[in-house]
């Protein structure tokens, strides 16, 4: 999704200081401080995480950390609410499986039948 | 363990919250507020719209604006707000764990009020856990917050006055809203904000909701279906919608868990599960109180009023006022908040179907269920009246608390009284000098400035205008009438911007005057 450039009643929007960041180890973009889900957002990435059991994509809801569906792995911290965590230079960030960044992890419970975590 | 104490302890620095430290703070109480986010403020950040009600209210101010201020006498008075705070236990002791980083520090509190506000409702459809299904509240935060936006192409679930509200901000971030759907069979919300999306051809579905969201890594279209009157889908009454974004606003439910935790007692009501309190916002426990959307769903105006009047009973709690004074002061903010709590949508009418005006005249019904007032009904109601002369057409037909059009007028052409409910008349042979302040003060864009130029058979309507971009003097476009159709040719003849409309510009338009009580919109082209 695009930033708003210019708005009616808030105007130009404040000009941010772009820095560089790391999605599932491709290099993006983003303005330092804002939450990451939003640099994620501009860059056009919707799916955050797949659940445990059912494989399912999840990506942003409430938008104000309450609903935790935009969790992802942060530095390799899994279930960091990604709607309300500043984006910091360089940061690492990973689209999560279950409660891990590894994409075998949901798919090989989900062969075995399913498993919750 | 340490045990920090505090004189008066306040959990949620949104409306209700600060307004509550300040109000206690400037009677001499020391107030802490915690907020579990980065910024104060609650969701008053989020409001890019005017308010509603009379000045006392700061209606026709926009909700960020009344956040700034609010953040600046919290900050006179001497409130501590302690942000990336969360509150994570509350006793009966007057005792509060609060989570500061990856540490827990605990405080206790001679005093204690919860404002921890609301959270947004869900509902289950096929597909509702797609990305790009989010709430209205999150569409908010992204583009007023963030500067960006939610998505393209943009279905609404629900028009109550957060949906409305929501779908034009949307609109203004530059997004495309295909509908509006709602499963109830009235719109929800003022009629006024409705007329705002209508005029412009977003179409209202009501009796219709999701059936199913589509797409599997994220959302690409959605399928509204009618419902029955028991919610059941009619088959073969299937729509479909190319979108990349669902947006759900379904209502709220208050976040009262830290008050069921310290026992206080609650109440399961129709507006959710909240404590019991007096109009103080005083629970079963002495020294506990709740003010704002966790004791009861309403609005942020409300939310202020109700902080307030905690505010003062913490104070008498606390020995910094006599009973005499905080009576004093709870009457006069009382007659403040019931203003509020009067006409068609107020608390007492949740749900009832109200027909007629306080005036004796009937409603609009197309209003009610397509979002604009027909043409063959404008024509009852006060606010309209057709002279050659230029003068205001008022478009507001539901009795609602506002009245910042009476002031705005000092020429007298409009008219409420006393009663904020009372519809506004537009004052037969008042002199308008078209400084179009009405126009830009009217929260809810209903006031359009009509003037007939006979000679030519033409006639030109004053409109409200917050979109991008602006049209500019010598546009030739169509205008729209209140259902959004193209109805006749149209020139920009005039815009105006000006810091007292702030951010409302006034665009006049040429047409033909067969079309002067309809054409209420432009598009260019």
């Amino acid at each position: 999704m695009e930033r708003i450039k210019n708005h009616p009643i808030l105007g130009a929007s404040p000009a941010g200081k772009l820095v560089d960041f790391y999605y599932d180890g491709k290099k993006l973009q983003g303005y330092e401080g804002e939450p990451i889900a939003m640099a994620l957002r501009v860059n056009g990435i919707m799916i955050h995480r797949y659940t445990a059991k059912r494989h399912e994509p999840r990506g942003v809801f409430c938008a104000i950390g309450r609903c935790t569906d935009c969790v992802m792995v942060v530095d390799g911290q899994p279930n960091v609410r990604t709607c309300i965590t500043p984006l910091r230079e360089g940061m690492k960030v990973q689209t999560q499986y279950g409660a891990t960044a590894d994409p075998d992890f949901g798919a090989a419970k989900k062969g075995k039948g399913g498993a919750s975590v | 363990m340490k045990v920090e104490r505090k004189e008066l302890i306040v959990i949620g620095a949104g409306p209700a919250g600060l307004s509550a430290a300040i109000e206690a703070a400037s009677h001499g109480v020391k107030a802490t507020v915690f907020d579990e986010n980065a910024r104060p403020g609650g969701q008053l950040f989020k409001q890019i719209h005017k308010f509603f009600g009379s000045k006392e209210h700061k209606a026709k101010i926009r909700g960020f604006r009344i956040g700034e201020d609010l953040l600046k006498e919290a900050e006179e008075k001497g409130v501590e707000v302690v942000l990336n705070a969360t509150v994570i236990g509350l006793y009966k002791e007057k005792e509060v764990q609060v989570q500061i980083g990856t540490e827990v520090h605990h405080y206790k509190g001679d005093a204690i009020l919860v404002a921890t506000g609301a959270a947004e409702n869900m509902v289950n459809f096929r597909g509702w856990t797609l990305p790009g299904v989010i709430g209205a509240g999150a569409a908010q935060t992204m583009m007023n917050l963030y500067h960006v936006k939610p998505g393209e192409r943009i279905l609404m679930l629900g028009t109550g006055n957060v949906g409305l509200v929501v779908s034009y901000q949307l609109m203004q971030a530059g997004c495309k809203v295909v509908a509006l759907a709602d499963a109830a069979p009235r719109i929800g919300g003022y009629g006024v904000h409705a007329s705002k999306l209508a005029r412009c051809g977003v179409p209202f579905y009501l009796s219709h909701t999701i059936k199913e969201a589509e797409g599997t890594d994220c959302v690409t279209g959605v399928t509204i279906a009618q419902v029955d009157d028991h919610f059941r889908f009619i088959p073969g009454t299937e729509k479909h919608f190319d979108v990349d974004t669902i947006c759900v606003a379904v209502g709220l439910s208050p976040m009262a868990q830290l008050l069921k935790m310290d026992g206080v007692e609650m109440a399961d009501t129709r507006g959710g599960y909240i404590p019991k309190c007096d109009e103080t916002g005083a629970t079963s426990i002495p020294g506990i109180y709740a003010a704002g959307d966790v004791a009861g769903i309403e609005e942020a105006s409300s939310a202020m009023i109700e902080g307030r009047m905690s505010g003062a009973a913490i104070a008498e709690y606390l020995g910094y006022m006599t009973g005499e004074e905080k009576s004093s002061r709870e009457e006069e903010l009382d007659h403040s908040l019931e203003a509020l709590r009067q006409g068609m949508f107020a608390p007492k009418n949740r749900g009832k179907k109200i027909e007629k005006t306080e005036e004796g005249i009937d409603i609009s019904e197309t209003l009610l269920t397509k979002g604009y007032i027909a043409d063959d009904e404008i024509k009852r109601f006060p606010g309209y009246r057709c002279e050659a002369k230029v003068h205001p057409v008022i478009e507001c037909t539901q009795n609602i608390p506002c009245n910042p059009c009476q002031t705005a007028c000092r020429k007298g052409c409009i008219s409420i009284g006393d009663n904020i409910t009372s519809l506004p008349i537009s004052v037969k042979g008042s002199e308008c000098i078209d400084c179009g302040m009405c126009v830009a003060s009217c929260s809810g864009q209903a006031i359009f400035l009509v003037k007939k130029n006979e000679d030519e058979g033409t006639s030109e309507i004053t409109i409200p205008y917050e979109f991008l971009p602006l049209p500019e003097v010598g546009d030739k476009g169509s205008a729209l009438s209140r259902s959004g159709q193209r109805i006749c040719e149209a020139e920009i003849t005039r815009v105006r911007t000006s810091k007292a409309y702030d951010g409302t510009n006034l665009v006049t338009m040429k047409v033909p005057t067969a079309f002067e009580d309809s054409a209420r919109f432009f598009i260019k082209a």
